[in-house]
């Protein structure tokens, strides 16, 4: 069943067309993985659908609606997002990162938060930072607590831009295997990464775009092994050479 | 925990400098004090004189005769003539510090909303705000008072209060000038939390929208909280000016620091003694405002925050 849909949709900045009419939908429980050359219009993608940007025509459906048909910030909150930079609120705990969004967004007592909280920072294997601040963290552990911070608002689809780009090698695994463990869980995830390990082994489907275009879509296995385009299989191999295709 | 360190580390660095700094500003503080005390209910409850001088005048007078002429019996000279004027002086600072501290907290009560409109504010707000604070950074301040005391009539309808001037409210000369103080320092403050704000990383702001909480609450949850903290440095600044500034209360009448010490010295003729009476406070009052703002800033200091 189909959770999230793109229908024809176009985005522009000034002249250029960073959307071209993307349409494609994704399953409820799926993972989509979503790779293509700095520039493709991923990162843009991913911001149309909690509407930190605004399309110009064609329409996005969340659960059969229309987003735009929804509350701003209810829809926020029904779409996690998580960044590569991670975006941390700097001035604020770990456990405060994830209790801010509960308590503002989803109404919740102080203590409620805070035992909610708990619950998602040990579901990242975050426990016992809860009183670090974001710059005593190391990078792995910004990024789950970003993870639990999108997941305290109990989303219906999670966004992850990049998650792991900004990390040094040794702590894209821990993140991943988060990532790995919510995708388990049923969670229904777009992902864009050129974290091959995890495209191969935890992808439901890899779409390829490339100037703002869906080039080609379908199981990691059919793209990495008989892309049906030429520019699927070289931007694959120049990937793979960079980020090696070893299942982390 | 390297948190607790580096704030340990910034605590050396400003009691550095350590007993005699500390001392100094006890012997300030402490006879600013019991200055006030005195005049206030001591000299009332032991039946003296409220602007009797605490220090030994008449010894100094009786040292400066006997050793007219020499470097002693001029330091001492010195030391009547600044004891004499220190009761009125005193009084002065008490006015300066109410309308510094007053101007500041008040200042920052307008400056806040008027940075978030600057900052966040529709086309119309946003034109408003930084209408406002141009018109008043872009004017002397002693033309801003002048305007208050003798363009509006403001002191006229002040005067008409039942409350003014008695007890601890001050005349309707020092509440001119307080309001003429709270206005220009709430430009003042709106600029530097202005640019404390703009400051605050983009993705701060993103990541709050992207949770879902509204614009409103991501203003006043994440960048408020942030950029109040790099604010910091620049009021401290500003708290800086505005202790000197005050003197030009002066020039309406208001009986601040500046003004007592001014007076005394047309009538006496000490005009260097007393600039040095005023000087030196003006410095213990700078000196300490900067310290304590410096306090301030470790006490809210948060690791990794602008540092
Ligand atoms: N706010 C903006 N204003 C103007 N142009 C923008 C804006 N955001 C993105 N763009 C442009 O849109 C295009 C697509 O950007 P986008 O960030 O979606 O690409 P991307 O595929 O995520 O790239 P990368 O791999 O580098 O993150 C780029 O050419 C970019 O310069
Ligand atoms: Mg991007």
């Amino acid at each position: 069943m189909t959770l999230l849909e793109f229908a024809d949709v176009h985005q522009s900045y000034g002249e250029e067309e960073v959307l071209d009419g993307i349409s494609f939908g994704v399953d409820r429980g799926a993972v989509e993985v979503i790779i293509g050359p700095s520039g493709s219009g991923k990162s843009t993608l991913l911001r149309c659908v909690n509407r930190l940007t605004d399309i110009d025509s064609g329409d996005i459906r969340l659960d059969g609606t229309s987003i735009y048909a929804r509350d701003e910030n209810e829809l926020r909150q029904q779409v996690g997002m998580v960044f590569q930079d991670f975006n941390l609120f700097a001035h604020l705990t770990a456990l405060e990162n994830v209790t801010l969004g509960l308590r503002r967004v989803r109404g919740f007592s102080k203590e409620e938060a805070v035992a909610d909280a708990h619950d998602h920072l040990e579901r990242v294997g975050l426990l016992e930072q809860a009183e670090s601040y974001p710059a005593e963290l190391s990078g792995g552990q910004k990024q789950r607590v970003g993870i639990a911070r999108a997941l305290a608002m109990d989303p219906e689809i999670m966004l992850f831009d990049e998650p792991t780009s900004a990390l040094d090698p040794e702590l894209v695994g821990e993140v991943v295997s988060v990532m790995r463990d919510l995708a388990e869980e049923g969670m229904t995830m777009l992902v864009v990464t050129h974290e091959m390990g995890f495209a191969r082994s935890t992808a439901s489907r890899l779409t390829f775009l490339d100037d703002g275009r869906l080039v080609e879509q379908g199981p990691p296995e059919q793209l990495f092994e008989r892309p049906e385009h030429e520019r699927t299989g070289t931007f694959l191999r120049r990937l793979t050479e960079l980020h090696g295709g070893i299942d982390r | 925990m390297s948190a607790a360190s580096t704030v340990r580390g910034r605590v050396v660095k400003v009691t550095g400098g350590g007993l005699f700094r500390w001392l100094a500003f006890g012997v300030f503080w402490g006879y600013l004090v019991v200055r006030w005390l005195y005049q206030w209910v001591g000299a009332d409850l032991l039946g003296m004189d409220p602007r009797a001088p605490l220090l030994p005048v008449e010894t100094f007078r009786t040292l400066a005769t006997t050793w007219d002429g020499t470097r002693i019996g001029g330091l001492f000279s010195f030391l009547r003539v600044a004891g004499d004027a220190l009761p009125a002086a005193v009084t002065g600072t008490w006015l300066t510090i109410i309308l510094t501290v007053v101007a500041m907290a008040a200042g920052l009560v307008i400056a806040v909303p008027l940075a978030v409109t600057r900052v966040y504010g529709g086309p119309v707000t946003r034109w408003a705000a930084l209408g406002y604070t141009e018109l008043i950074r872009g004017t002397p301040l002693l033309a801003q008072l002048f305007v208050l005391y003798y363009g509006l009539s403001l002191s006229a309808t002040l005067r008409e209060l039942p409350f003014v001037g008695e007890g601890f409210i001050p005349a309707q000369a020092a509440l001119v000038a307080m309001i003429g103080f709270i206005i220009n320092s709430s430009a003042y403050q709106a600029e530097y939390i202005r640019s404390a704000l703009q400051s605050v990383e983009v993705g701060q702001l993103t990541a709050g929208r992207a949770v879902g909480l509204s614009k409103l609450q991501t203003i006043r949850r994440i960048v408020l909280p942030q950029g109040l903290r790099y604010g910091i440095p620049g009021w401290s600044n500003e708290l800086v000016y505005l202790i000197k500034y005050s003197s030009l209360a002066a020039f309406i009448t208001v009986p601040e620091l500046y003004k007592r010490t001014r007076d005394i010295a047309s009538g006496n003729f000490r005009y260097f003694e007393l600039l040095v009476v005023a000087g030196v406070i003006y410095l213990g009052l700078v000196l300490s405002a900067s310290a304590l703002m410096g306090r301030v800033e470790q006490r809210v200091a948060i690791p990794g925050l602008g540092e």
